[in-house]
């Protein structure tokens, strides 16, 4: 085999490590590819630099060798690192390489993982580096939901304290006013907004220490933050009303604010009008079945104490189940039972 | 309407094809997933019933003989034998650019059950002293050990429900016969995988990440395997029925499903990554702004209810306001089903869906309308339909994603069932 390795002089003192697979010791290989020539030989010369322990700059140009094939392969990522690291090479080029293979494989979880291997380094990187922000904005113009591009994210406000930094909320208004769907933005605007301040490794939900009931609670509330994103969410969902993202982003506001659903009972009665002529309901006029679904919860939650409130709840639960969202017929149901449920024990 | 029909043996010779030839060179960049891949094609044929028949023994024992090829010295498995130099070579300076993998120690673990073995060759004990290694400080658990037993890879929950699995398959009942050996941390693994619940009810990669189906299936998977759901275990109220928590991530669930599948003649089908909805067009295009919310309200139009028709066909997304994929038909109905929720989904629904818009003409299922099939996504498609019933395929466990069949060989193998009787 006449491979790019074993005819270049550099390579010369490097025995290659050859692919067992076991088959000559009677094992039957699974999942075996059809590997191309190329991809054979650099990976028996990266087990051979890996046996070695060998530390050098041909053994880095393996590594992206064998990336831009599998960029998925679990240890050439964390020998790439090492590498890196040892040899004191510039971080800002290799996060300018590492933008072309981000570019390249969007779904990629070492790519991403690696990224942030190199910006936790405090000795190079003991602010947020300038251009950081604008490439995950070209990451967002490739794909506006990658789940690993807002997991990266999301460390790196961590990390660098960006919570209440301008261009983090400007970025996520950005995104929400060219797509008021793209969940995975509403998702990181909640971080930044009631994400705990502070820098344990990976500290958990807001108030997670506490007994379940405050889970998710925030222990100092801003009520003007409160005020202010549920503002944000009502304009949001007139935009487009059959949007879920802001509706539920409501209920995780109210929620950490300590606040009831039954804040937005006005609100949300505004999408479901009943039309009567003459003291009867004929009709009922519906904008948003999220609007019916969040007057449900309320009356359901309100029910339990009062029978007419509770009938108004089975009542929007089958406008859902019935007309505006029968692929969760079942669901509405059990939602039903659960309340009808609860009036055979208060009457019991 | 024309029944929709499940081509079981086209499925069957997809399967074969995956497991005894090559697969397309396309598949390089799954390499290091081989384990992964390895366990589509037995756990297929399985759940199709004709493992047995249509394999030899020599061929099932040639299988099993490549697992064990792909178990480390120091306990686990890898992912693949690419990363093998051999044990000559081995030394504790290099280990670490060979190490166990954590979801490959589980799959390979539940493939040699697919396959009878009796798992009498797994270094049990070291790959039970290893795991803890695993484990963070925050309850997660990583994917391999580096250097100066550093953990390795993201921190996320698909790492913790594996870890759990291959803790449940080697402990067996009673953690019988392994005496001094140090279990992980498991209330604070629980403790992690209920801070990952998001505002909106479903579980995300970490704490305060989006909710993600695969990721809520792998934390429910956990509990399931640290024995946080069975009558009398001690529940927290993530799964504790009437709990907020709970009712959320139902909620949550159910709300997964969806129509919008993401076709070429959707509107905006160039906008790959979900459907715009119909109120789009209501627009509004002056700014709205808190002093005509109001007003804004009133001229929104009525919304239309959604047609018979338009139903006929309901996949599941993995994300709010996304396309529906066939993977996430398995990982919501799945997660479901280990809640005991599953009848709770449109089961016609995702039944047409996977079997007239993402089963392939050549077997197989693709990821979404039209692609082209492969292991995953055909695996998953299989796994989904299982669960409500289709003729012509065996029973599935859903935390061990493999037949029933394979949880009772593992549960009879005498080691497992072992109790402390004194």
């Amino acid at each position: 085999m006449e491979g790019k390795y074993v005819s270049d002089p550099e390579w010369a003192s490097i025995q290659p490590i050859p692919l067992n697979d076991g088959s000559e010791t009677g094992a039957m290989p699974m999942a075996t590819i059809a590997y191309s020539d190329d991809y054979i030989e650099a990976t028996s010369y990266l087990r051979a630099v890996m046996a070695a322990n060998e530390i050098s700059e041909r053994a880095l140009k393996l590594t992206e060798d064998i990336i831009f094939m599998n960029p998925a392969h679990y240890t050439v990522w964390i020998y790439r690192a090492k590498i890196v690291f040892a040899l004191n090479k510039d971080l800002l080029e290799e996060l300018e390489w590492l933008n072309g293979v981000s570019l390249k494989y969007l779904k990629n979880y070492q790519i991403w993982h690696h990224r942030q291997v190199l910006m936790s380094s405090q000795d190079h990187f003991p602010t947020l580096p300038p251009k950081e922000m604008d490439f995950l904005m070209e990451m967002f113009a490739q794909d506006s939901k990658n789940y690993h591009v807002w997991t990266y994210r999301h460390w790196l406000v961590r990390h660098f304290k960006l919570w209440d930094s301008p261009r983090e909320i400007a970025d996520i208004n950005s995104l929400l006013n060219s797509d008021v769907r793209n969940n995975s933005a509403w998702n990181h605007r909640y971080m930044l907004r009631f994400g705990p301040r502070s820098d344990e490794p990976d500290g958990g939900m807001t108030n997670s220490n506490g007994p379940p009931s405050e889970k998710g609670r925030l222990a100092v509330v801003d009520e003007d933050v409160v005020d202010e994103e549920l503002q944000y969410a009502q304009v949001q969902i007139v935009k487009a009303p059959e949007n879920r993202s802001p509706w539920s982003y409501a209920r995780g506001v109210l929620r950490a604010g300590g606040r009831p659903l039954s804040e937005w009972t006005g609100f949300a009665q505004k999408f479901v009008l009943d039309k009567r002529e003459q003291g009867q309901l004929v009709d009922v006029e519906v904008k948003s079945s999220h609007a019916v679904e969040w007057l449900a919860d309320v009356y359901a939650q309100d029910g339990a104490a009062q029978e007419s409130t509770a009938a108004e709840a089975v009542r929007m639960l089958n406008l859902l189940k019935e007309k505006y969202d029968p692929i969760r017929r079942n669901y509405w149901d059990y939602r039903i039972q659960m309340i009808l449920g609860q009036e055979v024990l208060a009457s019991a | 309407m024309s029944e929709a029909v499940f081509t079981k043996e086209r499925h069957i010779r997809y399967f074969l094809r995956c497991l005894k030839t090559f697969l397309p060179e396309l598949y390089t960049s799954n390499d290091s997933n081989r384990i992964l891949l390895a366990f589509f094609t037995v756990a297929g044929l399985d759940l199709l019933g004709v493992l047995q028949s249509k394999t030899t023994p020599e061929e099932r024992q040639g299988y099993i003989e490549w697992i064990y090829h792909c178990q480390v010295p120091s306990g686990g498995f890898r992912g693949f034998t690419g990363t093998d130099f051999g044990t000559e070579r081995r030394t504790r300076e290099n280990e670490a650019w060979d190490p166990a993998n954590v979801p490959s120690t589980f799959f390979a673990l539940v493939i040699l059950l697919i396959l009878g073995d009796d798992l009498s060759r797994v270094k049990r004990t070291e790959c039970l002293r290893w795991l803890p290694k695993m484990q963070r400080s925050d309850g997660s658990f990583g994917e391999v050990l580096g250097l100066g037993d550093q953990v390795e890879g993201g921190g996320d929950l698909r790492f913790c429900c594996f870890a759990a699995g291959t803790r449940y398959l080697l402990r067996g009942k009673s953690a019988a016969g392994l005496d001094g050996v140090q279990d992980i941390d498991v209330e604070k693994l629980v403790a992690f995988i209920e801070s990952c619940q998001a505002y909106d009810g479903g579980m995300a990669e970490g704490p305060y990440c989006e909710a993600h189906s695969g990721h809520t299936y792998c934390a429910i998977g956990a509990l399931i395997f640290l024995d946080r759901l069975s009558n009398g275990s001690k529940r927290v109220s993530l799964v504790s029925p009437g709990s907020q928590r709970y009712e959320s991530l139902i909620r949550w669930l159910v709300s997964r499903q969806t129509a919008e599948l993401g076709e070429e003649d959707d509107e905006d089908s160039d906008d790959a990554d979900g459907p715009a909805g119909d109120d789009d067009v209501q627009t509004l295009t002056k700014a709205v702004d808190r002093l005509n919310l109001d007003e804004s309200i009133d001229q929104l139009s009525d919304l239309p209810p959604p047609t018979k028709e338009s139903l006929q066909w309901a996949g599941f997304n993995g994300r709010c306001n996304k396309y529906a994929d066939t993977c996430y038909s398995f990982w919501n109905t799945a997660t479901l089903d280990m809640l005991g929720k599953l009848p709770m989904v449109d089961a016609a629904g995702n039944r047409q869906y996977l079997l007239e818009k993402t089963q392939h003409l050549i077997g197989g299922f693709g990821k979404g309308v039209g692609e082209p099939p492969d292991l995953l996504h055909s695996y998953f498609g299989l796994v989904s339909l299982a669960f409500q019933g289709e003729q012509g395929l065996d029973s599935v466990d859903p935390a061990l994603c493999a037949t029933h069949r394979t949880t009772q060989h593992l549960h009879s193998l005498p080691w497992w069932q072992e109790t402390l009787t004194d």
